[in-house]
């Protein structure tokens, strides 16, 4: 069936919100492919016959994984991944250039702003998903808070609140990330995951393509790509 | 709105109320399955070609969602011929025994709403 731009829109959203209540990969995949069957035989579009997705995914009240299962599964995860790259982006700069790991609490404090921001992410995660500038408003936060750190950094040790080898933060740090990005690859090519969207008939997953793939293993190892890049500005400019 | 006039055996546009079809929908979509494994579309038609209007799949499918859920009917995705597939939704014995429930209360309502609002019965009783 040709799908008009707004039915591709609705579809997308109803996904969404799917995705939003927790639903497993095979019931979303049922639930589009019978709402798509149904429009082929009337013709209508899918906000006419279904009125708005939003109204649809909980009217379905379809099964869900337990309501937190996802904070267990992703958050964490996600949370200790930012905190590993947040701590090598401190111990690279003074491990190349030969000096201690320098910490003043400002600068604790400003590290810890995106940490706090992500971990409270169930409590505004429906206004991030469905308003752009929420979750611009938040990166944008990060971002400046990651900045500010670095202006706070103590220049001599009589500034600092702590003074450490930055080697061994610099080594498990990394550790970290590698082994979270090699989890998150494993658990998402798992066949039978619980993410896929699978269609209820040939059980195929249904896939954006060879891109999108890429896309998403490129997400998973997002935290050590950032960090090797930050491993090359600074020993270029060491 | 006068619904006086309609006739059920005819297809149409008919406009019941939509909290009388919301009562009722659920025992219709049951009638609508002790035929067989049905579809989607082919549930609306049903209901439609006997005179109670177009039913939203907005509507319906939340609806046999449910009664999946609580084991009144079964699924199974089938092969189209040449097209998409097609969810076939079938009673199970759980969901005839409750259409025979439904059925009989049903009867029993209609019986005792018809013979409340029957114009020649008289509207003044005296208590006893």
């Amino acid at each position: 069936m040709m799908q008009t731009t707004s039915d591709k829109k609705w579809f997308d959203q109803l996904v969404m919100e799917l995705r939003l209540r927790q639903v497993h990969g095979s019931a979303i995949g049922d639930t589009v492919a019978s709402a798509r069957e149904l429009l082929g035989d009337t013709g209508q579009q899918a906000e006419e016959a279904f009125g708005p997705a939003r109204d649809y995914a909980a009217a379905l009240d379809l099964p869900a994984a337990p309501e937190h299962d996802w904070i267990r599964r992703a958050l964490w995860p996600s949370l200790l991944g930012l905190l590993a790259f947040l701590l090598f982006n401190q111990a690279v700069v003074s491990w190349t250039r030969s000096e201690l790991l320098l910490v003043s609490p400002a600068q604790a404090a400003l590290l810890a702003t995106p940490v706090v921001l992500v971990a409270c992410l169930p409590l505004y995660l429906d206004a991030v998903v469905r308003r752009i500038w929420v979750g611009m408003a938040i990166a944008a936060a990060c971002a400046a808070s990651g900045l500010l750190s670095a202006v706070v950094t103590p220049t001599d040790q009589a500034e600092a609140w702590l003074a450490t080898d930055p080697l061994p933060w610099l080594v498990g740090s990394a550790l970290v990330m590698v082994a979270l990005s090699i989890m998150n690859t494993v658990r998402s090519s798992r066949p039978g995951n619980d993410d896929d969207i699978t269609d209820p008939l040939s059980g195929a997953v249904d896939s954006a393509g060879t891109g999108a793939r890429f896309l998403v293993q490129v997400t998973h190892w997002l935290f050590p790509l950032l960090a090797l890049a930050m491993l090359g500005l600074a020993l270029a400019l060491r | 709105m006068d619904v006086s006039s309609s006739d059920p055996r005819t297809t149409g546009s008919v406009d019941w109320p939509s909290d009388w079809l919301r009562a009722t929908l659920g025992l219709l979509a049951l009638r609508a399955l002790s035929a067989g494994p049905s579809y989607g579309y082919a549930i609306i038609s049903e209901l439609e070609r006997h005179g109670f209007g177009a039913i939203k799949g907005g509507t319906l499918y939340p609806l046999l969602s449910r009664y999946e859920a609580a084991g009144l009917v079964t699924t199974e995705w089938r092969a189209g011929d040449g097209g998409p597939g097609r969810k076939y939704f079938a009673l199970t014995d759980q969901g005839r025994a409750e259409l025979t429930r439904l059925c009989a209360d049903w009867r029993r309502f209609a019986d005792t709403s018809t013979g409340y609002l029957d114009p020649e019965r008289p509207t003044k009783e005296t208590p006893a």
